[in-house]
């Protein structure tokens, strides 16, 4: 038990086969002390979410819910090592996202015709994807922008591994090819098993990331339209989305969602409220390109999964929307500043420094914390974090409301992952070696999602190219969603055989090579 | 039944992605575009002093150095086309144009670029990536017209100084729809009871037309339909059940033979690569351009999953079951490329949405790009064939009571 940085044996705090670890990290009086308090206010968040009875018994009706028992650990996982200013962002973050999802599944289950249903509110809810940006959504403030998919299917796989296992063999019992991205695989599993919950005034859908969440959103739209009488609007987002003679089909598409949402909803938009909504996308956008600004020196502050998570959240799932988003990130880049000064470091030793690329195993997030503390490898950004830096137009002029709608559609083609994943070689395989440069990275940790097509078409090209420039660039396989294909132990020891045998290293912490965490949350 | 003349001459066609006519056309003067999605309007790209070649790899074997760029999660035919194009096998393109139709097909264009596998002798090569709309709306069709004119008329004038006019367009869908309309004519047979014309038979044509220079085609289609109405067909319906075959690209000679040496006679073809609706003709006015007809047509009778939005997707359904009808299949075979996602959702769906809706057996499978003498296919067609003959059974007991 010790209260500096790497001290401890983080490997020790496993257990074989166990779902949480043995003891809780001891930091020293004033750091335990924070952490602890901060558990408490998590346990005070799901507490308070669990008096509901429609809660209880949304919790008993929805299989996924069983996940949420996760939340402490899921927390736990992120701050593995960390003190100081790195423990109080990474709580500033972690734990506004908890909020958040808790009111999120509130208000589900508030609409739900299972549980709640609270048909007046139902009237005021628009449902969205999983991975979609609201964009579309800042100008309708009395409405609830509402995911099913971010608490069934993407925020379960964050709390568990296992918990989109159960729908991705619902999918290919039904007969969906094994070979898809597990991610809308699940998403389609949880609607073929009637397991989301029912509401809203209508529906949003977007093809976001590839051609599976695409089709995938066929076999939702088909449910929540013909089964549960729900009106959907398919917004198609331009793929090419760096070319100017796409931005005016966004932009019209924008006009059409607004559009279909004033007709079902019988809400106005806002453009009052639009504008706010721009200026903290604004802030967002000028906090993370100061805490990447840090993150090219020796002294990188706001990095890893923290980082990435974040950003997910507030550039995509917020978009400017929450007031408590815009406080957090004030929060954020005072304490980065803070550390940054006193030339503050995460881990015991930073060895290598290193872009991470490529589509993250959600089951394994906190594998950068791993990377870290493992081998010293500094995960400096990721390629979810490097999303659009664009400002939007902020003051409302009968021109600038033009701007906006170009400005939606562009935040819409630019949503998290799509960016990279669609638009050409240039954004997915260029940028990666100029970010390289830009961040005086010696590494690429590349994630090969193994059903992402976008990105293994890259495949070749990447190891071209990395060769060519004499960057160490480390695959990393796994399929997403799914730990029985590739496990987390198959993760690390992809960086444990490329550590030892290429660049013949020696691990910092050697207790952390091998965990026995399969059954672990 | 007697054997089609010509059909040895086409079969040898499509042995070869520089096949004999492509050469001629080639020696002609022709500028040959090259293309690889079926969302790519042909008419755009046959005007007079182009043609079009949809790209094919017959005769596949390995594909190691595509596997390497590609790995081996992508679709075959990913694969073999950039493999075939690494090895030199498309030097007789003079352009390629692919729309973003899916990921897949637009890392194996990007792969090719990348690898310079293509134009290294030709200065004025270029490669063009379309963005194609995704729901069939009027924003749809404005984005259409603008990507068709951007990436496909404007590149081949500006390099190779091509006729882009209206006329010009209007001529190229002439002998488009000369061509549509052969091969519509000679799968009306399809349609009979005792059928003239076998499955694998028409399929050799069509491909033939997506693989080949049309206007060098046109004359042995002719031909070969005046010799389909005087062939004797054969006495017994050599088949035990008939079906629709419907799914992604099928350009594998062997598929639809397997499938009717199992028993089954393909006698409609709803995949990429077929004539359904592939080869239904343009209809052009005169009281507007034709490159919005055009673009129009392509969006409205497009029955390709990446159209997304709602009316499309009930379409697909609807179209299906329109055609089993009107060519009075038994049952319907899905089929999807390994590794294709958009496929993978619709062969999914539609294969529940035909036997629980509209009372269709269906068989589902999905195939390599190559499948030769697959026993595996083989055994599940025989078997679907089967389980349909058991159920006319069944179903002509209740009906003798």
């Amino acid at each position: 038990m010790a209260k500096e940085i790497g001290k401890d044996r983080f490997g020790d705090f496993y257990k074989d086969g166990g779902k949480v670890r043995k003891r809780r990290e001891w930091r020293g009086v004033e750091d335990t002390l924070y952490d602890y308090s901060r558990w408490l206010v998590i346990m005070g968040t799901l507490g308070k979410f669990m008096m509901k009875p429609r809660n209880v018994k949304a919790f008993f009706r929805y299989r996924w819910m069983a996940n949420y028992l996760a939340v402490p650990m899921m927390v736990d996982r992120h701050t593995q090592g960390l003190r100081g200013e790195y423990l109080r962002i990474c709580h500033t973050e972690q734990d506004l996202i908890i909020d958040d999802v808790a009111k999120l599944l509130d208000n589900l289950f508030r609409g739900d015709r299972r549980t709640g249903n609270d048909t007046e509110f139902s009237k005021k809810v628009v449902l969205v994807d999983e991975n979609e940006m609201t964009a579309v959504m800042m100008g309708f403030p009395t409405l609830k922008c509402l995911s099913r998919e971010t608490p069934s299917t993407y925020v379960s796989v964050l709390l568990n591994q296992h918990a989109a296992e159960h729908y991705i063999d619902v999918a290919q019992e039904f007969g969906l090819a094994g070979d898809v991205c597990p991610m809308p695989e699940a998403e389609a599993g949880v609607s073929i098993d009637d397991d989301a919950p029912v509401l809203g005034a209508c529906a949003i859908q977007c093809n976001t990331t590839c051609d599976g969440s695409l089709l995938g959103n066929g076999v939702i739209s088909r449910r929540l339209e013909l089964e549960d009488g729900i009106p959907v609007f398919q917004l198609a987002a331009p793929l090419r989305h760096r070319e100017d003679d796409v931005q005016e089909y966004a932009a019209q598409e924008i006009r059409n969602a607004i559009a279909f949402i004033e007709k079902h909803t019988g809400e106005k938009w806002d453009w009052k409220e639009y504008f706010e909504c721009a200026k903290r996308v604004n802030y967002a956008t000028r906090c993370r390109q100061e805490w990447l600004e840090m993150n090219r020196t020796p002294y990188p502050q706001v990095f890893g999964s923290n980082l990435a998570l974040y950003t997910e959240t507030n550039y995509m799932a917020i978009c400017g929307r929450i007031a408590a988003f815009e406080k957090a990130d004030r929060k954020i880049s005072k304490l980065a500043r803070q550390a940054y000064e006193k030339k503050k470091r995460a881990a015991k030793e930073y060895r290598h420094r290193a872009i991470i690329w490529g589509v993250q195993s959600h089951y394994y997030m906190d594998f950068l914390v791993w990377l870290l503390n493992c081998w010293g490898i500094v995960p400096l950004t990721d390629m979810l974090s490097m999303v659009s830096t664009r400002e939007l137009a902020e003051t409302d002029t009968p021109e600038n409301r033009e701007t906006a709608i170009y400005d939606m559609a562009w935040l819409t083609e630019n949503m998290i992952m799509r960016n990279r994943t669609h638009g050409g070689y240039k954004v997915l395989l260029d940028e990666l070696w100029e970010f390289t440069q830009q961040f005086n990275a010696d590494m690429v940790i590349l994630w090969e999602h193994m059903s992402c097509k976008a990105l293994t078409g890259m495949h070749g090209m990447f190891e071209d190219r990395a060769r060519e420039l004499g960057i160490h660039l480390v695959w990393v396989s796994h399929d997403l969603f799914d730990p029985r294909i590739i496990s987390r132990q198959g993760v690390r020891d992809q960086i444990n055989n490329y550590m030892r045998t290429v660049m013949r290293e020696e691990p910092i912490d050697p207790s952390l090579e091998v965990l026995h965490d399969e059954e672990s949350w | 039944m007697k054997d089609l003349k010509h059909l040895i001459y086409f079969e040898q066609l499509l042995l070869e992605a520089n096949n004999e006519l492509i050469r001629q056309a080639r020696e002609d003067g022709k500028i040959c575009v090259a293309y690889t999605c079926e969302n790519t309007p042909e008419p755009l790209m046959n005007l007079p002093g182009t043609f079009s070649a949809r790209l094919r790899a017959p005769r596949t074997g390995s594909m190691e150095v595509a596997t390497y760029y590609l790995t081996s999660f992508l679709c075959e035919y990913s694969r073999a086309l950039l493999e075939r194009a690494i090895e030199g096998g498309y030097s007789f393109a003079d352009c390629i144009i692919t729309p973003d139709g899916c990921s897949m097909m637009n890392r194996c264009v990007e792969n090719m670029e990348l690898l310079k596998t293509m134009g290294k002798d030709k200065p004025k090569f270029f490669y063009e990536y379309m963005e194609i709309p995704m729901k069939g709306d009027d924003n749809g069709l404005n984005l259409y017209v603008l990507q068709c004119r951007n990436h496909i008329l404007k590149p081949l004038a500006e390099h190779y100084g091509i006729d882009i006019s209206d006329a010009a367009i209007r001529k190229a869908v002439a002998e488009h729809n000369k061509v549509c309309e052969l091969i519509r004519a000679i799968g009306e047979y399809r349609k009979d009871e005792q059928p003239r014309i076998t499955g694998y038979e028409f399929h050799i044509l069509t491909l033939a037309t997506y693989a080949c220079p049309k206007y060098l085609l046109i004359d042995k289609l002719e031909e070969t339909l005046e010799e389909l109405k005087t062939r004797e067909p054969d006495e017994k319906f050599p088949y035990r059940a008939r079906v629709v075959v419907v799914g992604s690209e099928v350009d594998d000679l062997d598929f639809i033979k397997l499938i009717e040496d199992s028993g089954a006679y393909v006698c409609a073809d709803r995949f990429c690569y077929g004539s359904l609706p592939g080869r239904d003709p343009i209809v052009l006015t005169d009281d507007e351009d034709a490159l919005t007809q055009i673009c129009r047509q392509y969006m409205q009778r497009a029955e390709c999953p990446r159209y997304m939005d709602m009316p499309k997707m009930q379409g697909r359904r609807q179209y299906v079951a329109d055609t089993a009808k009107e060519y009075g299949a038994d049952g319907i075979i899905y089929e999807q490329m390994k590794f294709c996602d958009p496929w993978a959702y619709e062969k999914m769906l539609g294969s529940h949405i035909l036997r629980e809706d509209f009372g269709y057996p269906v068989l589902a499978v999905d195939r390599p790009y190559s499948i030769a003498t697959s026993g595996q296919m083989r055994t599940r067609v025989q078997a679907f064939v089967e389980s349909m003959e058991i159920k006319k059974i069944q179903k002509e007991g209740v009906a003798n009571g």
